[in-house]
């Protein structure tokens, strides 16, 4: 299954990265284990929010930008209104890049 | 209401509008050409407000906020504007987009600017028998309701395409100067008034 590398630069894909970089450099760990890894954790990634995550968000926002190219949409969101089933936030700039998960399995 | 706000505000000149009413413009279509080749995929990363899906339409089509428009912009350099509500701010919008494509490297000219439609609207504020006009301006009239609900009006002089509303809305569309949709709504003005429908 092909994934999509959009987790990657999340909190924990940039933390997961480092130290993969840290093993590698001290030799704990071979560079093609390390790709291993990763490759493993977008699969992980996509699995796990389309399984495990129950809970919705509704984003609210003035549309700054917007873009749509090679079928990926960026936004970029000002004073947007995070809102969950017990919470909500807000946030002076947002930006938000989507991708069509359909493309994965044509 | 804003139309009715500015009427109030500025006498009707009763000279060239008999009526009292003037159509309000609500789209200008304008083209123009940029003459020089563009690289869809490179404008569409770098502007903002951009869509490039070419597998659906081989344009990018951009958006700005003033004036509120839309742009198709193709890579032989041709450019659409639309959604302007003057010629004027058509134009401007139309060398914002060309300003755009400059900024982003390109050595965008601005020829042969051309507007290529005008779409009017106005409210005569009574009711109208559309049949009875079908029947009566036939050669001009196409009213099929199972279709479409209103009657569509194809002027012959000046060129121009109306539709006609029983609630006594039209649209006119067709122009390439507002001079012939104020014509138009003139011609038709009159027949309008004739077909004006009795309330009960």
């Amino acid at each position: 299954m092909a994934t999509f590398e959009l987790y990657r630069r999340s909190t924990i894909g940039m933390c997961l990265t480092e130290t993969l970089d840290e093993m590698v450099q001290n030799g704990t760990l071979s560079p093609e284990l390390a790709i291993q890894v990763l490759v493993q954790f977008d699969k992980s990634m996509t699995e796990a929010l389309e399984t495990q995550v129950k809970s919705k968000v509704s984003i609210k926002g003035h549309l700054h930008t917007y873009r749509f190219c090679d079928n990926v949409w960026t936004f970029i969101l000002q004073d947007a209104l995070f809102k969950n089933e017990d919470s909500s936030e807000t946030v002076g700039r947002v930006k938000i890049v989507a991708c069509d998960s359909k493309l994965l399995t044509q | 209401m804003a139309e009715q706000g500015l009427e109030g505000s500025q006498p009707v000149d009763l000279k060239k509008h008999p009526s009292g009413i003037v159509p309000t413009l609500q789209n200008i279509v304008s083209t123009v050409n940029l003459d020089c080749k563009l690289d869809l995929k490179a404008i569409a990363l770098q502007a903002r407000n951009a869509e490039y899906n070419p597998k659906r339409f081989a344009a990018v089509i951009m958006r700005i906020r003033e004036p509120k428009t839309t742009a198709l912009i193709f890579a032989s350099g041709k450019m659409v504007c639309t959604g302007a509500k003057s010629e004027q701010q058509s134009k401007l919008a139309a060398r914002k987009y060309a300003r755009i494509i400059q900024k982003l490297g390109f050595p965008a000219q601005f020829k042969d600017f051309k507007i290529q439609n005008i779409v009017g609207s106005c409210d005569v504020k009574f009711p109208i028998r559309l049949e009875g006009l079908a029947y009566s301006h036939g050669a001009f009239s196409s009213y099929e309701p199972e279709l479409f609900p209103g009657l569509i009006y194809r002027m012959k002089q000046p060129k121009i395409v109306l539709l006609i509303f029983v609630s006594g809305k039209i649209v006119l569309t067709g122009a390439k100067v507002r001079g012939e949709t104020y014509e138009a709504f003139e011609n038709i003005y009159p027949v309008l008034t004739e077909f004006r429908k009795n309330q009960q």
